[in-house]
């Protein structure tokens, strides 16, 4: 029985000691140090996690540490700005490891899709831009943050105007017929609006460029997506940013005009007996004020970042600017033993505009120098003491921006909802809400005494109008990523369901008693009881349904292959065509890994195809529609009659984009060099165009149809070239460039056409009305200036212009020049053929200064101003300044837009120069990090235009922004501005 | 992982609930816009269906338009390119020079005009044949009786023009000959013309009615030399007489008030389109003709674009004693800065011209005028008060912007808008007493013609009568009566005068105006967008 019992105490024990041990034996004590690879320094502040748990450490000053940890363990060792390490513990107690500063080209993390790969995955065309090379200074756009930094992708905002938006424009021109800009997602929200995000809570920008990349948003990738990404909190110390800059906005360039001295000089001119600089009247010095504060931390099971951004925006056109108000909290909780992630993502914006009026620039520039601003003669209280003459096409410009008042207030809310779970580790589902809302408020009144606006002739003239866009997003998405052999497979599959909701109204009325009410009590206006009053509204809808797949195939980092299709349906298509197949295969191959070449770290080859789509701009064109044309007069009074506003056409559908690209990336000279070189070639088909069509049948003139076919090619270049690494001077350059080639080999399909040759726009009035500027022709390149050449100039002053085809004749048979398609001529090119963008930054101890210069090169641009004001017509010369640019030849007396108006307009800009000084902050302070920095913008342009800005336009600004009439420099551009900032940068 | 994939099944479960329910529904939601399925269901919508026929005739009384083609391209207009302005492409230029291209768009805008009221009246027609209205028959008669005055304006501007008539024909149309599209009208209209009303009050106003067919067909044989090469002289004469011995029409006894801007009262507007500033805008011959200093004049709310001029010749054919004899009183002529003495037509009314004021009675001044040049080539002869002078210096470049004796034939209204309320005069007693004059005159019953024109002389007001006809003095009555209404082309080429060297102002570097009768130029050309949109139509002959 003893002996029994010793056997169970025996056995009890060994239980014991084996439980124990297998509490115990299992964590030991590790220690060890972790050095620099290259240097074999230890490395202070490298955190060390056991994978798993919540076991944690972090290296001392000398590199060491020590943690516990069981055999079957495995330490992460991390570093910022070095690659992970992961060691399996194993039976050693002494781990000393050495980290390896990661090559950022091919191991930082790029933003695609549905999803995140390494750069070394990607196998289609992607740029990935950090917050770090993001543009400096004053940015108030985000898209201003990544002007000039993507190859292929071209940012425009013509003239300083701060309500003016960015065009963007992503390997040229992707569809003439519909939006052309690229598609915009914000956290995984498509089609997000970019005033719902700061610029200082991006993280980063993903352009996605190729057709292979986008081909997984479907009827909405055709011209490139832009993914963004905010910032997020970060387990750990809680962080607090605040940034704080202070800019001033001054006039960098306008047009050269006559001062009244010169202007006095021109015969016949009328002297009023003042000495105005109109120019200097109508602009200021504006101010901004920038503030960011932003708190973001972690735990294990929270992490969150809220941040608040207020801009005061004051432009440098009379009452022009903005105060903008956001707000952004992003939170990311984890549940049931972190196997459920949710994330929510508030942002909220409020922007209250000024938008000062672009007409007071226009007339600024025609008004006669001599002219005092303010008038002392009798009838000057009829406009409010501003000088008025009742000639034709002029308006006081300081009276125009100081009288009218144009407000507006716009906001925006996107809020969206994230669940993941992950059933295994290989096997993940996430379902994702997201809903938008955005709400624009107008509000303008011209009061009795304003001769521009209406407000004169209409005794006072107020306009409100609201439009309201809203639109909500479901998506659920299933993750599967297994590993065969060598080989590495991931599978996404999901579900994607979006309703847009768009409307508004709007009221316009006149006839006020007083000018005291401005906008805001539109009721007192007499119109509403005579009939004169405007009043209109609108709601429209549609909807995308989605399901999408992709498939990646990674073998050692050597081969790649992916693989994805999105099937999308849109309520905008025709009832024929409801449904688009939107596929795309990509493959890379890393030959760094297969060949042994010296200094090279990576050298991958891909090629990629993609399709795309592009969906009707507007809701609703594939039916026939009856809308509100006018009145009636039926037995005595009028009743409201309604006709035809468009034809059915059930076949409508998206325009589709077949593009190829194939590309190169690479790290060499020891990772001193890395870039990617791609070019490409895209198709577009089936372009949605207003068509006109024979009426009868039909019951509309013109019918949308898909027409035509185009096709674009292009090189892309990007450099980055650490120049000099030592410990206190870094220098950096970074190169990126690219060329363009477009073609419209068609617009037609069977006997409908857009027109072989079809000719846009129109200069416009005084006498220019049905002057057309942009030749489309097929088989042509897009944007052709058009218009006739001038060789000489008649005794009377007019331009002779060149007989080109003669086929007009005088009554002696000789050729005439005719003023027809005939005798005109392509004058030049609306798309550059070649953009750069160039950065150096420098680090000196402290400082660092970085510059950054962007130029376009090979386009040309109507110069407007010139085309109606470089004259000394008789109107001109009594009336209106003249325009007197290195053009000017007092000799020409007639405005009449021949090619002497069409310049080259290559231009280099230094977009930016920054220096700035990190303050030293010991250690254990309260202040992690101090920064001051002073930002210029657009300090100096090199170009031989004589307009306002050389910048590219990409539409007609007086023509809804029309694709298919590019390189007009229209004559109310807002003039361009030099912006200094001062800033402060402080992290606790 | 059994379990796994059970919540797998669920999840993909949960997800096809979600396919089987509205979440892959496409069809389009329509908020604010009116389709055909939700179309047509009460009798007001009815109504507003057949005013699509009418409302579609708004287009006259706007620039750049059929109206802006016949009148410019005759000798009662002329837009002159004036310094910087109204040059406009040369478009305006080539219509009045006869130098007419395919391109102009203003042919195009015409085309549009025409086929599209033509198309509205066949979808409503379609529309109504279908359903089973009371109203149908009556709206189809009438439909088909506009449908043919827009094939007659078709006809006669462009000639060679597709018929089609079924709105289920889907097919493009081929172009048929002026000859085809004449008796095609004049078939509709021997159908149709029984089956409307002929009444006269306000449930006509406006409308379509026995009278307006009437008189559509009644132009149809005045003009069937030119249309078809045979004349029909006695039949033009039947209809006008039907229309005249009705006696629903009478002359008023002011000219002007049929054009005032309530002219709805008059007696003698047979088809009017009814425009107004509030229901019914788009008639804006205040905004195309005068000075944009002329604002102060009328107390308008915008500013007018100084466009639209009486050509020199035309006007004087008024004012010319040796060519309408009258009483004798202050006239304005030429560019002479104090009036003259000339025959004081009572439709001198017709013309704004003269030194101009403001409302409150002070000169108006014009800052942005030429320098003051009493020759009136380089400068306007009184400089800067604006005065209208009936002298045209040339077309262009250097058009004077204050030369021209302007439109004012219907009333300016006094703080008006850019939209006027005189309703458009299509039709009038007068064209049918003056048709009916030609008729007798060609069928050599002179006699009677003479009284015809003789009646229209006394009611113009201070004129003798005339005591004999020529064919000339025929046509100058014609022109003066009816001034800017659409008929001066039409007549000019029916009295053989079109192709004249009309104006034969200076500064011109071309050879003067001059085609013969029967000259191609007499059809405007097809417009190009049309021969591009539908290849079956031909271009006329003579343009390429």
């Amino acid at each position: 029985m003893k002996k029994q019992l010793r056997m169970i105490f025996v056995f009890g024990l060994l239980f014991v000691f084996c439980v124990g041990h297998s509490a115990y034996a299992q964590l030991a004590k590790i220690t060890g140090k972790v050095t620099d690879v290259t240097s074999g320094e230890g490395m202070p502040g490298v955190s060390i996690l056991v994978k798993g748990t919540s076991r944690g450490a972090v290296t001392d000053l000398d590199g060491n540490y020590s943690i516990e940890a069981g055999p079957n363990e495995v330490l992460i060792i991390t570093f910022i700005g070095f690659q992970p390490k992961e060691e399996l513990v194993g039976t050693r107690l002494v781990i000393n490891t050495s980290l390896a500063e990661s090559i950022q080209a091919l191991n930082e993390v790029v933003v695609v899709g549905y999803g995140t790969q390494e750069r070394k995955e990607i196998t289609s065309a992607v740029t990935s831009v950090k917050a770090e090379s993001f543009n400096q200074g004053t940015v108030n756009d985000p898209r201003q943050l990544l002007q000039g930094k993507v190859a292929g992708l071209n940012i425009a905002r013509p003239g300083g105007n701060p309500n003016g938006g960015f065009n963007m424009r992503l390997r040229g021109i992707s569809s003439i017929g519909e939006n052309a800009s690229p598609l915009i997602v914000i956290d995984g929200v498509i089609g997000a609006s970019l005033s719902t995000v700061d610029p200082n809570d991006i993280e980063s920008m993903d352009v996605l460029k190729d057709g292979s990349a986008a081909a997984i948003y479907g009827t909405r990738g055709s011209s490139g997506v832009i993914l963004v990404t905010t910032k997020a909190g970060k387990k750990g110390r809680t962080v607090v940013e605040f940034n704080s800059s202070v800019a001033t906005e001054n006039v960098a360039r306008t047009i050269n005009v006559m001062t009244a001295e010169e202007y006095k000089q021109i015969p016949g001119s009328r002297d009023l007996g003042g000495n105005t600089d109109w120019m200097d009247e109508v602009t200021k010095t504006g101010f901004s004020f920038i503030n960011n504060l932003s708190l973001g931390g972690g735990n294990e099971g929270t992490s969150y970042r809220i941040s608040i951004n207020s801009r005061n925006v004051d432009g440098v056109g009379i009452n022009s600017g903005f105060d903008q108000l956001n707000a952004r909290l992003n939170l990311t909780q984890r549940a049931l033993k972190d196997k459920a992630v949710f994330s929510v993502n508030i942002s909220n914006t409020s922007i209250d505009r000024q938008f000062g009026n672009e007409n007071s620039f226009r007339y600024a520039i025609i008004s006669n120098p001599t002219l005092p601003v303010m008038d002392p003669m009798p009838q000057s209280p009829n406009f409010g003491g501003y000088s008025e003459r009742d000639i034709f096409d002029w308006f006081n410009p300081v009276s125009i921006a100081e009288q009218n008042i144009a407000d507006g207030r716009d906001s925006r809310l996107l809020a969206s909802i994230r669940g993941e779970y992950n059933f295994s580790s290989k096997f993940r589902g996430a379902v994702f809400y997201a809903s938008q809302r955005e709400t624009d408020w107008r509000g303008s009144y011209s009061p009795k005494t304003a001769k521009f606006g209406g407000g004169f002739g209409r005794n006072g003239l107020a306009t409100i109008q609201n439009n309201e866009r809203l639109n909500d997003l479901f998506e659920t998405t299933l993750n599967y990523d297994e590993t065969a052999g060598k080989v590495g497979m991931a599978f996404l599959a999901g579900y994607s369901y979006q309703e847009f909701f768009n409307q508004g109204d709007y009221t316009q009325a006149g006839n006020f008693l007083t000018d005291a009410f401005t906008y805001n009590n539109i009721g007192a206006a007499l119109d509403f009881a005579n009939g004169l009053a405007t009043v209109s509204s609108y709601a429209n809808s549609n909807k995308l349904v989605a399901f999408f797949g992709r498939a990646n195939f990674n073998l050692e980092d050597t081969y790649l292959l992916s693989v994805s299709a999105r099937y999308e349906g849109s309520t905008r298509f025709g009832a024929n065509n409801k449904w688009g197949l939107f596929p795309a295969i990509s493959a890379g191959v890393n030959i760094a890994n297969l060949l042994d070449m010296s200094g090279v770290s990576a050298m991958k080859f891909r090629v990629s195809y993609g399709r795309t789509g592009t969906q009707p701009g507007e809701s609703y064109l594939s039916l026939l529609r009856f809308g509100r044309q006018g009145n009636f007069f039926y037995n005595g009074q009028f009743v409201p009659s309604y006709g035809p506003v468009s034809n059915a056409n059930p076949d409508l559908a998206w325009e589709t984009k077949d593009e190829y690209n194939i590309g190169l990336d690479f790290v060499i000279l020891n990772n001193k060099l890395d870039g990617a070189i791609d070019y490409y070639t895209r198709v577009t088909t089936g372009m949605i165009l207003p068509i006109n069509v024979p009426v009868p049948p039909n019951l509309f003139p013109t019918t949308q149809l898909n027409i035509g076919e185009m096709s674009n090619s292009g090189l892309e270049v990007m450099l980055n070239y650490k120049a000099i690494q030592k410990s206190d001077f870094r220098w950096t350059t970074g190169i990126n460039f690219s060329t363009l080639k477009t073609n419209l080999k068609s617009l037609s399909s069977g006997d409908l056409s857009f027109g072989e040759v079809n000719y846009r726009s129109n200069f416009g009035s005084p006498g220019q009305n049905l002057t057309q500027l942009i030749r489309i022709q097929e088989n042509g390149p897009l944007g052709q200036i058009w218009g006739p050449v001038q060789v000489g100039i008649s005794e009377t002053g007019a331009p002779i212009m060149k007989v080109i085809n003669g086929t007009a004749k005088d009554a002696n048979g000789n050729p005439v020049y005719c003023n027809c398609n005939d005798d005109r001529t392509q004058l030049g090119t609306a798309y550059p053929t070649l953009n750069f963008g160039f950065n150096n930054t420098f680090n000196y101890k402290n400082w660092d200064l970085n510059f950054f210069f962007r130029g376009s090169f090979g386009h040309y641009l109507i110069n407007s101003y010139r085309g109606f004001y470089e004259n000394t017509e008789s109107t001109t010369v009594q009336n209106w300044n003249i325009v007197n640019t290195k053009y000017f030849d007092p000799k020409i007396t007639k405005a009449e837009y021949n090619s002497t108006h069409v310049e080259k307009a290559d231009f280099v800009v230094l977009d930016n120069a920054t220096l700035g000084y990190n303050f030293n902050v010991g250690p254990g302070r309260a202040i992690g990090r101090i920064r001051t920095f002073i930002s210029v913008q657009n300090p100096l342009m090199f170009t031989g235009y004589t307009g306002v800005d050389p910048e590219v336009r990409y539409g007609d600004s007086e023509s809804g922004n029309d694709p298919l009439a590019p390189g007009i420099e229209r004559r109310a551009t807002y003039f361009t501005t030099t912006i200094t900032t001062l800033g402060l940068n402080l992290s606790f | 992982m059994k379990k796994i994939i059970n919540v797998r099944y669920f999840v993909i479960g949960l997800v096809m609930s979600f396919f089987a329910s509205s979440c892959i529904d496409l069809k389009e939601e329509v908020f604010s816009a009116v389709t055909a399925e939700n179309f047509f269901k009460t009798d007001e919508e009815f109504i507003s269906a057949l005013g699509q026929a009418y409302t579609s005739l708004g287009g006259l009384g706007n620039h750049s338009g059929l109206w802006s083609i016949n009148e410019i391209a005759s000798d009662e207009i002329t837009v002159s390119h004036k310094g910087g302005d109204w040059f406009d492409g040369g478009v305006l230029l080539q219509l009045h020079q006869h130098e007419f291209k395919s391109d102009n768009p203003f042919f195009q805008n015409s085309w549009n005009f025409l086929f599209g009221g033509i198309n509205t009246c066949n979808r409503l027609i379609f529309s109504f044949e279908k359903l089973d209205n009371p109203n149908s028959p009556a709206f189809i008669a009438e439909l088909r009786a506009l449908r043919a005055l827009y094939y007659y304006w078709a006809m006669d501007a462009f000639g060679n023009i597709p018929i089609v008539t079924d709105f289920a024909d889907v097919e493009a149309p081929a172009t048929k000959s002026r000859k085809e599209v004449y008796d095609f009208v004049l078939k509709e209209l021997n159908e149709v013309i029984p089956l409307l009303k002929a009444t006269k009050d306000g449930t006509t106003y406006g409308r379509m009615t026995k009278w307006s067919a009437l008189m559509i067909r009644m132009k149809l044989y005045l003009n069937a030399e030119v249309y078809t090469g045979t004349p029909q002289w006695a039949l033009a004469a039947a209809d006008a007489s039907e229309i005249i011995n009705s006696g629903v029409y009478s002359l008023m006894p002011s000219y002007k008030a049929n054009f005032a801007i309530n002219n709805s009262q008059s007696t003698e507007n047979i088809f009017v389109y009814p425009y107004d500033k509030v229901f019914a805008g788009g008639f804006n011959w205040v905004m195309m003709t005068l000075h944009i200093v002329s604002q102060a004049t009328f107390n308008l709310t915008q500013q007018p674009w100084n466009g639209y001029q009486t050509v020199e010749e035309f006007y004087n054919s008024y004012v010319d004693p040796a060519k309408n004899p009258g009483t004798q009183g202050p006239v304005w002529k030429g560019l002479a800065l104090t009036p003259s003495t000339g025959t004081i037509d009572g439709r001198l009314s017709n013309f704004l011209v003269g030194p101009q004021f403001r409302a409150d009675g002070t000169t108006l001044i014009d800052p942005g005028v030429e320098p003051t040049d009493p020759t009136g080539r380089n400068g306007d002869p009184n400089g800067p008060p604006l005065t209208f002078m009936p002298y045209l210096n040339e077309i262009s470049p250097g058009g004077l912007r204050q030369a021209g004796a302007r439109i004012a034939k219907y009333e300016f209204e006094r703080g008006g808008t850019n939209n006027m309320s005189n309703d458009f005069v299509i039709f009038r007693l007068s064209d049918v007493i003056l048709s009916l004059a030609e008729a007798r005159f060609r069928l050599g019953q002179t006699t009677e013609a003479l009284a015809l024109v003789n009646q229209i002389r006394a009611r113009a007001g201070n004129l003798d009568p005339f005591t004999t006809l020529t064919a000339e003095s025929l046509l100058a009555e014609r022109g003066r009566e009816m001034y800017v209404e659409m008929t001066r082309r039409q007549d000019l080429i029916r009295f053989k005068k079109y192709g004249d060297a009309w104006w034969p102002f200076a500064g011109m570097n071309r050879p003067k105006l001059v085609h013969s009768p029967g000259s191609f130029l007499e059809l405007f050309p097809i417009p190009a967008p049309q021969l591009l949109a539908n290849p079956k139509l031909k271009q006329n002959p003579g343009y390429n």
